[in-house]
């Protein structure tokens, strides 16, 4: 009886031990000989359902279905001060840890020079690989609301700002604040009367709306396709140069109404700052297979994104003029650090 | 009815023999997920994901869907089987929501009734489970509406009746209670905070950015404080074993058992509609009710069955509505639903309002494939708790050990640091000696869950208004949960004051 039971216990921990041993070895990596020897970890810095989530998803699967990466690659959702936490771990206790990648987008530069929630680290911090996507600001509202384009609704708040709550799934200063905030301070309202209430992420400011909780979001154009489908929500604006296609092809751009304003969310992968050269290698050939092959394409129509491929030598050039820029606009907002 | 017809199509596609096998498959995964602290359902789903793709990759497209998700929502509700098992019988939590689980179902096993305890648990999961999937059938429209009016200022008024409730957690002391409430929301201040991004008591150590993992605190204190306790105070039972009385429970624990179940299941399922309240909130929110309706709400804490019963019932529940808001609204209301969507969305579904009008097949095969998943369930884990419940035969000597040993690799396996290790330890050191002077542990835990859900709602709440307060009397729902919060607190006193004979110290 005794000993029987030895053996379910040693047996237990034997499975504990096999169980470990999978999860957590991604720590660190010195030998790169046949790189990727282990599984790969994506790291979508925000909660579920989010525009980082659903690039990091969308590569992933189709990385794996066109088997230009056969080891086992997985998503971590890591939410938290709009990527400022998960920036602060991975710049210092993954920064050669060549198996965790991560997908970012203008909070990147954003973060690192707004004053409140400063990350002080940045995308100098890790090695840019590739941009994939690009997408858009939407300026969204329930489809019963008294707002029916974008005029009515900067009238009402030059008239009354107390009168309307705007809400995005990231801090004030972030991205989905500043795509709020960039039509109504072209139009010379003072920014700061603004009332912008934060959720975390897209799915719960979403959520918000629906619910009659907030009355306008400001949130990445292709989050809201199946959502104007189903007919609760009305897109008032895109940031986009010109027209996007699909559901949102009756919306005006913020041009289009006379604003002179455009915002590209650009999507793109970043590695750790001290990546070995094998790896960077690996993952530069990689993503410019990936953004030529049919499935990807196919995958980019499907979400409703553009595609959009710059290298590792060209995206770090792109993200010097974006920081530029978003320097620029912070500075006017008077939220720059 | 509409919802029939289709239901029945479900159980056409759920029968499938591949499905079955998938169900089968995933909820034996989870039920053993759940066994094990450290993989909770989260990673649970997350690893299985690729594994899944590669095993329905012979289907169409939308058979595979339909395949993946039946598995991986049985490793969902199976985990929420599984995690009562190390609550009970080790006082190792396996997931954050059977945390409560412990403060009676450890009595329990103590007591030698670990086999009535495993089997309540079990029957209380299987009827919870039933109980919100027939509530999922007819109510999933009317209930994805209201739990998208659950705004800001609601959500705080409930959090807030939560923090009121806590007395039902306390032991001898209010007081003790009361503070040990406060340490555990100051303890959730630690790391950036969501609403602003500003870093609170992080000293620069990146570790503490994300604040403190709820399962490494909530595992140093109950776990290894345990083993502390045994270890310094040399508990003399090293040759003497707990017997394991009888696997059922008897009649009477039975019938003990039937209206915290009841109950658990229906309070679980409305806290798991709500997109981020969960099923750790659900667990410890139904305790706390059964004790306040309990006749002898003294025993709770020493090994009563309804301690055991409602809040693993509540947890089941929970997971069932949990589904509303991810498969009618596509927002996913916790870390697991919402890697739940993501498979989703790999197969090209996606969870949403229209969900159920473009892949009827999806959504109903997945609904019958619960109920079934259930039964399969019952079925595989009554025997499993004869086997279980001689764990508790083992030596002290032996178990100590195991218990820390589950501790380490399971904190370890989630975090990948060893600062996380080590907080651990801390915690339990705290644990022991919390406990050694009489601290209620459960009222630290519950303020670190509710810490920043109170906080970041408040703060939402009133930038939407402006700063006034008055948003949290205006809207009805919230002004009934701070009515409710406000009474649980004053009426005691009340009584008390009136001369009528309630010891306000001990129970209230």
């Amino acid at each position: 009886m005794k000993k029987w039971w030895f053996f379910l216990v040693m047996g237990i921990v034997a499975v504990m031990l096999a169980a470990c041993g999978s999860t957590a070895t991604t720590k660190s990596s010195n030998k790169q000989e046949n790189y990727p020897a282990k599984p790969i970890m994506f790291v979508a810095p925000s909660g579920a359902g989010g525009g980082w989530d659903l690039t990091a998803r969308a590569i992933t699967k189709i990385l794996d279905e066109t088997n230009l990466v056969k080891q086992t690659m997985t998503v971590e959702n890591k939410p938290g001060g709009g990527g400022t936490v998960f920036m602060a771990e991975y710049a210092t206790q993954d920064k050669n840890n060549d198996y965790k990648l991560f997908v970012n987008s203008p909070p990147i530069i954003i973060n690192n020079l707004k004053a409140e929630g400063n990350s002080p680290y940045g995308y100098k911090d890790t090695t840019p690989l590739a941009q994939l996507t690009k997408d858009f600001g939407a300026i969204v509202v329930r489809a019963d609301s008294k707002f029916q384009s974008m005029s009515q609704l900067l009238d009402a708040i030059k008239q009354n700002p107390k009168s309307v709550t705007v809400a995005g799934g990231s801090a004030p200063g972030s991205m989905d604040h500043l795509v709020a905030i960039l039509p109504i301070y072209k139009t010379g309202i003072d920014p700061k009367i603004v009332k912008y209430v934060s959720y975390d992420g897209g799915g719960e400011a979403i959520a918000a709306l629906l619910g009659g909780n907030t009355d306008v979001i400001a949130t990445d154009a292709s989050s809201v396709g199946e959502y104007v489908k189903a007919g609760k929500v009305r897109v008032l604006a895109v940031t986009a140069p010109e027209r996007l296609g699909g559901v949102l092809k009756d919306v005006p751009t913020l041009k289009e109404l006379g604003i002179d304003a455009e915002f590209t969310i650009w999507r793109g992968v970043f590695g750790p700052k001290q990546m070995s050269d094998d790896a960077k290698k690996f993952w530069e050939n990689t993503f410019k297979k990936l953004s030529e092959h049919e499935k990807w394409k196919e995958e980019l129509t499907k979400q409703g994104w553009e595609p959009e491929y710059k290298g590792s030598k060209e995206f770090t050039q792109f993200l010097q003029e974006q920081e530029q820029l978003i320097s620029d606009m912070l500075k006017s907002l008077g939220m720059h650090k | 009815m509409d919802a029939l017809t289709f239901l029945i199509d479900g159980f056409q596609t759920a029968l499938q023999p591949h499905n079955l096998f998938f169900a089968f498959l995933g909820v034996l995964i989870g039920t053993a997920v759940g066994v094990l602290p450290g993989i909770g359902p989260m990673s649970g789903v997350a690893l299985l994901i690729p594994v899944t793709a590669s095993m329905t990759s012979g289907l169409d497209p939308a058979q595979a869907a339909t395949s993946s998700i039946i598995l991986l929502a049985g490793v969902y509700y199976g985990a929420m089987y599984g995690g009562s098992t190390t609550s009970i019988l080790l006082n190792t939590p396996g997931e954050s929501s059977s945390v409560v689980t412990t403060l009676d179902g450890y009595q329990m096993a103590k007591q030698g009734r670990a086999g009535a305890a495993l089997a309540i648990a079990a029957i209380g999961s299987f009827v919870a489970g039933l109980v919100s999937l027939i509530a999922l059938v007819l109510l999933a429209e009317p209930l994805s509406n209201v739990a998208l009016k659950f705004g800001p200022a609601e959500y705080f008024s409930l959090m807030l009746l939560g923090l009121a409730a806590v007395s039902g957690l306390a032991g001898n002391s209010m007081t003790k209670a009361w503070m040990m409430t406060v340490f555990g929301l100051l303890l959730s201040t630690i790391g950036l905070d969501n609403v602003s991004g500003v870093a609170r008591f992080t000293y620069n150590i990146s570790f503490l950015y994300g604040g403190l993992e709820f399962l490494t605190v909530a595992v140093g204190l109950f776990a290894l404080g345990e083993v502390f306790k045994a270890i310094l105070h040399k508990e003399k039972n090293d040759g003497e074993i707990a017997k394991i009385g009888r696997i059922l429970p008897s009649k009477a624990e039975a019938k003990e058992s039937v209206g915290p179940i009841a109950r658990g299941s229906l309070l679980g399922f409305f806290v798991g509609v709500l997109p981020g309240a969960g099923a750790t909130l659900a667990s410890f929110f139904s305790y706390i009710m059964e004790k306040k309706l309990s006749k002898t709400p003294e025993k709770f804490g020493k090994g009563t069955i309804a301690g055991v019963a409602a809040p693993e019932s509540a947890n089941n529940a929970a997971s069932g509505g949990a589904m509303i808001p991810l498969l009618t609204l596509g927002i996913p209301g916790s870390g697991t639903t919402a890697i739940l969507m993501g498979a989703l969305i790999m197969y090209n579904v996606q969870p949403g309002p229209l969900l159920f009008d473009e892949h009827p097949d999806v959504a109903w095969g997945l609904i019958a494939s619960m109920f079934i998943g259930n039964v399969m369930l019952l079925i595989l884990n009554m025997p499993l708790v004869k086997i279980f419940a001689k764990i508790i035969e083992t030596p002290t000597k032996y178990l100590l050990p195991l218990i820390v040993a589950i501790s380490v690799f399971g904190v370890y396996a989630v975090q990948v640091t060893i600062f996380d290790v080590f907080l651990l330890i801390g915690f339990g050191l705290l644990g022991y000696l919390l406990a050694q002077h009489d601290f209620p542990l459960a009222p630290l835990v519950l303020g670190l869950v509710l810490g920043p859900m109170i906080e970041n709602n408040m703060r939402r709440a009133l930038t939407a208004s402006n700063g006034d307060f008055m948003v949290f009397f205006e809207k009805p729902i919230s002004l009934v949960l701070l009515i409710i919060a406000f009474l649980w607190i004053v009426v005691p006193f009340i009584m008390k004051l009136k001369g009528k004979s309630i010891i306000v110290n001990e129970d209230m």
